[in-house]
């Protein structure tokens, strides 16, 4: 399957290299995320799905190459980063909820601050997220009185009310207990539906069949194989992806 | 002149720092062995002979009484020396002991120390729980100023509230300021009187004001020669005297006729005008009162 | 006893002498608050120049005596450089000065305690903050700094605690607080000296136990919750 790009790619990484030390993580990165699309990234542990996730908003800044977001490259720092951040949602394996506020300031803060909206208007809007999700009834408890599910729901919705170009998701259901898995993914999967670019590191193989348009699949920081779902889940072509099947599917 | 200042003014900053701190140890045990700090107490006038007294007295107080790496000097060293060969004959060992003004009366009444010669005012509170001999000089507290400085003519001056002094906190020389001969004048108290004598040099300050012993101890000091001049006022009278054990009259009446013949076959002015003389300062003989 | 301590009270005023302890030690809190969070904020700024001049700043005065501060700012910045901070007598030039310098002092211990607060917020309240599109100081303002502070509540009041103490040095360069009055009291009244003692100590106990207990009840009512 194939979207085409009309006008520039949400996502584009040119010859990215990335090094911790001696030990070489992102080797040589091409790829690109046309707008609209859900690419669900697989891999073992420790094959750099984390780092390319951070590297597109620079939380890890890279050593060489090039990534662009809508057309522009990333900023090294200051005003235009932090811009550039606020259009790119983010959402953690642990959440990180800002301790010290309630979860409707959780998802108040950035708009207030960085998109200069107005209280009430920031509020209605958090209000209507947190109903979205399914939390409304939580928005005046602290992140530490939610479960993890309800916990992650906000923080998709903090991402969101940012009104975000294209959502990154680094293993959004790793942390959580079983039963509340699906919660999480079904509010993502309403998200691909209604059209949102998405970049999600998971190990949730039904969501990757069910939502994804393409499946990246990553080892030793290279990305191995890049194709769609379907032909990725029944025929995997290079052994390693074999292997890591294999591995998966016989749990 | 601006290097020479700051460098004055950096050596006088780690002085009164290091004084505080060694006030600091002195309080840690008690004040009770001051004179031990540096091992064994100082002994200046060791006769080597059998009889020993233990006298408190400064250790800070150029020209009065000063702890130098030569050994114990000043003018109330010398007295208590004196007092200490008339009493004990000329080969008496003298322990020195540091006598912290606060701590005098404490030191007299445990008995760590024999007598206290340590720019001693005496008066009734003092005399409650401790006796005088002497006294053996008649001071008042008076003003230093710099050499040229002419804004000060009489006593009726001092009543201007421009003018900054100087003296050390909490001392009743800085009381007698604000209670009585200068209430209006902005008055300045520091840890010690070295700090006074940079503000008196860098104009700071106006004038430094306690006891003119004191004063014409810091004036008579090498770096200081011709720089400052005291003003002679008598704004009040202090009164030096020899403190002992309350009731001790028999050692009372020892140290007043050793002082009478120290004053009658002139070593009284002799040890005066090597200690104190420098700065010009003038100062009659004393008359015997503790009796 | 009684009347001694009625006659020591009737002749000093102690609680006006304690009331500019408050005045130096409440002044010099807020002082030190305000530039120790800013030196805290320095030491972590990704700005290396403004990480060095913090570290610098705090290894030089953390280890330099506060006396040594004290006469040294005024000897050196008052009676040598002629600084005054707009104060027009000596006596207010030196409690100015003194604020100054119990604020440089302070806020090091300020700075440190906030910096082990910083290390106890976890690193992914900062990265989804910058996420988010935050800048440096809204990080740290709205999301680090808070957090920070609500967990070293205890060790502030304990450095709130030794600056009230430390306020007796002013004594020093002519302040005239509760350790001016108990030296004058000292030399007056040499045969009180126990009792003298004992009134002072009491006044500062006075003083540091509220601020101890009150903190120590508000740090538990603001803990964060993780
Ligand atoms: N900050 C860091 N410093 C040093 N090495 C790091 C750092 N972060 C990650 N690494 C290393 O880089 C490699 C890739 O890490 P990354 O977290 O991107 O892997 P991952 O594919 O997300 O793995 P997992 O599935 O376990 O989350 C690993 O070997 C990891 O140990
Ligand atoms: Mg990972």
């Amino acid at each position: 399957m194939t979207v085409e790009t009309s006008t520039a790619a949400m996502i584009k990484a040119s010859e990215v290299n990335k090094f911790f030390g001696d030990l070489h993580v992102l080797k040589d990165i091409n790829f690109e995320v046309p707008r609209g699309q859900v690419v669900v990234v697989l891999g073992p542990s420790g094959s750099g799905k984390s780092t390319l996730c951070r590297a597109i908003n620079r939380l890890e800044p890279v050593n060489s190459g090039v990534i662009h977001v809508d057309g522009k490259e990333l900023p090294k720092e200051g005003k235009a980063l932090a811009a550039l951040r606020a259009d790119v949602g983010m959402v953690f394996q642990s959440f990180n909820l800002f301790a010290h506020k309630t979860i409707v300031d959780n998802v108040m803060l950035a708009p207030l601050k960085v998109r200069k909206q107005k209280k009430p208007e920031a509020r209605e809007s958090a209000m209507q997220l947190l109903e979205r999700v399914g939390i409304a009834d939580q928005s005046e408890k602290y992140p530490a009185q939610l479960s993890g599910g309800q916990q992650q729901r906000a923080a998709i919705a903090r991402a969101l009310a940012m009104r975000p170009k294209v959502m990154m998701f680094d293993e959004p259901t790793s942390a959580l207990d079983p039963e509340m898995v699906q919660e999480v993914l079904d509010v993502m999967t309403n998200l691909a539906k209604e059209g949102m670019t998405m970049f999600v590191v998971t190990h949730e193989m039904g969501f990757a069949r069910r939502a994804a348009h393409r499946v990246m699949f990553m080892a030793d920081g290279e990305i191995v194989e890049d194709t769609t779902p379907d032909d990725f889940f029944t025929n995997p072509k290079s052994d390693r992806a074999k292997d890591f099947l294999s591995k998966i599917l016989t749990h | 002149m601006r290097i020479g200042r700051v460098l004055r003014t950096s050596a006088v900053v780690a002085a009164a720092s290091l004084a505080l701190a060694a006030c600091g140890d002195d309080g840690g045990n008690g004040g009770e062995a001051g004179g031990e700090e540096g091992g064994v107490a100082e002994k200046s006038c060791e006769g080597g002979g059998d009889a020993s007294v233990t006298i408190g007295t400064k250790f800070d107080q150029p020209g009065l009484g000063q702890k130098t790496p030569e050994g114990m000097d000043g003018f109330d060293i010398a007295v208590a020396c004196y007092i200490a060969k008339q009493i004990h004959g000329d080969d008496v060992n003298v322990e020195w002991k540091e006598a912290p003004s606060a701590e005098r009366e404490n030191l007299l009444e445990r008995g760590d120390v024999d007598m206290v010669v340590a720019t001693y005012t005496i008066n009734d509170e003092r005399k409650q729980k401790i006796d005088f001999a002497g006294p053996y000089l008649l001071a008042h507290q008076d003003l230093l100023v710099r050499a040229d400085y002419e804004e000060i003519k009489s006593e009726e001056d001092l009543k201007d509230a421009s003018l900054k002094l100087c003296s050390v906190t909490g001392s009743t020389s800085a009381q007698n300021v604000k209670d009585d001969f200068a209430p209006n004048a902005d008055l300045v108290e520091y840890g010690g009187y070295s700090e006074c004598m940079t503000g008196l040099q860098n104009e700071a300050v106006d004038a430094v004001t306690t006891d003119n012993s004191i004063l014409a101890g810091f004036a008579s000091a090498e770096q200081y020669k011709d720089k400052f001049k005291l003003m002679n006022f008598n704004l009040s009278d202090e009164p030096y005297g020899v403190g002992i054990k309350k009731g001790e009259t028999e050692l009372r009446d020892q140290i007043n006729a050793a002082i009478e013949k120290m004053v009658a076959d002139g070593d009284w002015q002799k040890f005066f005008d090597t200690h104190l003389g420098p700065s010009g300062f003038k100062a009659d003989t004393p008359t015997i009162t503790e009796k | 006893m009684v009347d001694d301590l009625a006659f020591l009270f009737d002749k000093y005023n102690v609680v006006a002498a304690f009331w500019v302890t408050v005045q130096l030690a409440v002044l010099s809190a807020i002082g030190s608050l305000i530039w120790g969070t800013a030196l805290a904020a320095m030491r972590v700024s990704p700005v290396p120049i403004m990480r060095g001049f913090a570290a610098v700043y705090i290894n030089a005065v953390r280890n330099t005596p506060l006396t040594v501060i004290l006469v040294g700012s005024s000897l050196g910045l008052w009676q040598t450089l002629g600084v005054t901070l707009a104060g027009e007598r000596a006596t207010e030039v030196n409690f100015r000065l003194a604020i100054l310098g119990l604020v440089a002092y302070t806020s090091c211990f300020v700075c440190e305690s906030l910096r082990s607060g910083i290390n106890t917020v976890h690193v992914g309240q900062a990265e989804a903050a910058r996420a988010l599109g935050l800048n440096f100081g809204q990080v740290l303002g709205r999301i680090v700094l808070p957090q920070a502070f609500r967990s070293v509540i205890g060790p502030l009041a304990s450095v709130l605690i030794a600056l009230t103490k430390n306020t007796t040095i002013a004594a020093a360069i002519s302040v005239a607080e509760a350790a001016a009055l108990m030296k004058t009291m000292v030399e007056n009244e040499a045969h009180l000296l126990f009792l003298v003692t004992v009134i002072f100590a009491f006044g500062f106990v006075f003083l540091t136990l509220p601020t101890g207990l009150i903190l120590g009840w508000v740090s538990k009512k603001v803990a964060v919750k993780r």
